[in-house]
């Protein structure tokens, strides 16, 4: 015979005013460590009294106030580990440049689409000049055919004003070519594509009123690190996109979620190299008194010491942890770490 | 309305009612109420600092500038994630409407998920007014936009629901009498006599007549009569027959 319900409420019924009345002072500040302690004991009675409820009470309201005033402490006492330091440093040195190795088919069609469009640009403008420079802007065009880079102007203005201008503006492409991938797929290629065909028609237009060389002493500095990035956001957004269109044996939903925190992972963590590709965009890029060879040299390098890394990066540790995983006891010490994390 | 069902580690399933469109939108005007408010409170702070606003912005120094664009990032794309994160999944709207995002097991979203719904926006946003996300909440089942599917997360209420005022009832201990009733029914006279005082009195009349005739079924007919003659009577009658 279960408790009568005006008794079973009589009788709980200043703990659950104490334990809600705990959650909105650990709303609007902090609570003391005795407040902690009865913050851990009114849940965990509460929690036995919602599970009572369900069972002799189910469907009432006050079943459904005490489901309510226990998912609002389980929010507040169940939080992810804090252990952001030691997480953001495997991140780099591990996880990182295996998430690109591991997706390179994603990478290699990304960067595809890229260069092909800068091919088709290219093309077109050497082909078809009449019809093919309509592909460069205006503004291109006339500094252009007047002999003057149009990216002087970047030379008159302060640098630290040029570079957040420049990182905040690359970020946001890489943005919406990452989540261009939701829309099919349809907004990261043409994301890739149209920036592909514009570069390769500002270049073939520039060699052939002879300021190639000042475009590549421009574009040097910056281009390898910043194109790669952005072939990587490719690679994210088509991931997204695959997920949609060939979601396999799973549902579209689920495939979506473990596809999208892998592209978001690859998205998020290049941003960084982003952010920091667009202070040599300010300082180096326009910088008169540097040599172009020495722009052109310093581009390389730092392109492939990104790559370098993104193929290279903990590969000698995965391959350890590979051999070791033939011995039975360290295979399950690995999957019972990986179920704990 | 839709709910998300989750299991704690104190072995009690948990279901959590979600937000709808209306609440998530009311949230976004808050922030974006917020966001505007603040850009209007720099912009006076610096004409008090500075006398002429317009030709102080024309003599742009590169610092300021700088300092322009950092502040468009941080309230485009850094307050959202920022907020969350510190917050266990609000932000102030969020917070105004008592709502929370939640991942799947329902705990507040990390910097990852968070990030991901966040920089989502862009095309939720597409091509006007949160038109794709929209449309998107509308046929996801569980009101999620592009984001919110693509970082696995949803928008839960996180306002707490008022308890049925017991002291309606007499005190425990005074004698009920008749067989005992079922929980529902205990609410169902409860609810009654917590808004009797409001309600006009031959309406209360009538329903508490309605009641007495359900709950008192096991009585005599005299003592049924007696009891309805008198409303305090048969409220009183009511008040024990539910403790």
């Amino acid at each position: 015979m279960p408790e009568p319900l005006a008794a079973f409420v009589a009788r709980r019924r200043a703990d659950w005013e104490a334990l809600s009345a705990l959650l909105e002072t650990l709303d609007s500040g902090r609570l003391s460590l005795p407040d902690v302690e009865s913050l851990d004991r009114l849940y965990r009675r509460a929690a036995a009294d919602l599970a009572r409820a369900q069972l002799e009470y189910a469907g009432t309201d006050v079943h459904r106030a005490l489901n309510q005033l226990c998912a609002r402490a389980y929010a507040r006492i169940y939080r992810s580990p804090r252990d952001r330091a030691a997480q953001l440093s495997r991140f780099y040195r591990r996880e990182l440049p295996a998430l690109v190795r591991a997706e390179r088919r994603f990478v290699l069609a990304s960067a595809a689409l890229l260069w092909g469009g800068v091919a088709v640009g290219a093309l077109a403008v050497a082909a078809q000049p009449a019809g093919g420079e309509r592909l460069v802007p205006e503004a291109v065009r006339q500094s252009v055919d007047e002999g003057q880079m149009w990216t002087d102007v970047l030379s008159l203005s302060p640098p630290e004003a040029v570079a957040s201008r420049i990182a905040t503006n690359n970020l946001s492409v890489v943005v919406v070519t990452f989540a261009g991938g939701l829309l099919f797929g349809l907004g990261t290629v043409s994301v890739l594509a149209f920036n592909g065909v514009m570069l390769g028609a500002v270049a073939a237009y520039c060699a052939r009123h002879g300021l190639l060389p000042r475009l590549l002493e421009f574009i040097g500095a910056h281009g390898p690190v910043e194109l790669s990035v952005i072939v990587l956001a490719g690679a994210a957004g088509l991931m997204v996109a695959d997920a949609l269109v060939d979601p396999g044996e799973r549902t579209r939903r689920a495939r979506l979620q473990e596809r999208g925190r892998r592209g978001a992972a690859l998205v998020l963590g290049c941003a960084p190299f982003l952010a920091l590709i667009g202070l040599v965009e300010a300082y180096v890029s326009p910088a008169a008194f540097l040599p172009g060879a020495l722009k052109l040299g310093a581009g390389a390098a730092l392109g492939a010491a990104l790559w370098g890394y993104l193929l290279l990066g903990g590969r000698a540790r995965a391959e350890a942890a590979r051999a070791a995983s033939g011995s039975p006891a360290r295979a399950r010490a690995a999957r019972e770490d990986s179920t704990r994390s | 309305m839709d709910r998300l069902d989750i299991a704690t580690p104190e072995r009690v399933a948990l279901d959590l009612p979600l937000a709808g469109i209306g609440t998530r939108a009311l949230a976004y005007l808050v922030d974006a109420l917020a966001l505007f408010a603040a850009w209007v409170v720099a912009y006076f702070v610096l004409s008090l600092l500075v006398s002429d606003v317009l030709g102080f912005f024309q003599g742009f120094s590169g610092l300021v500038q700088a300092l322009l664009v950092a502040g468009v990032f941080l309230t485009q794309w850094v307050y959202w994630t920022a907020c969350e994160v510190a917050f266990g999944g609000k932000t102030l709207g969020k917070r105004a409407l008592r709502i929370r995002v939640a991942r799947a097991d329902g705990s507040p979203p990390g910097l990852l998920e968070s990030a991901v719904r966040n920089l989502c926006r862009a095309i939720d946003f597409l091509p006007a007014l949160y038109f794709l996300g929209l449309m998107t909440a509308l046929v996801s089942g569980r009101s999620q936009r592009l984001g919110d599917l693509l970082a696995g997360t949803v928008l839960v209420r996180d306002a707490p629901l008022a308890l049925p005022r017991f002291e309606a009832l007499a005190p425990a201990g005074s004698a009920p009498s008749g067989p005992p009733l079922s929980p529902a029914q205990v609410e169902l006279v409860l609810s009654f006599l917590e808004r009797a005082p409001g309600f006009d009195p031959e309406a209360r009349r009538r329903l508490a007549r309605k009641l007495l005739d359900r709950f008192g079924a096991h009585l005599p007919d005299a003592e049924r009569a007696r009891l309805a003659a008198s409303p305090a009577a048969t409220l009183d009658f009511l008040r024990r027959r539910a403790s």
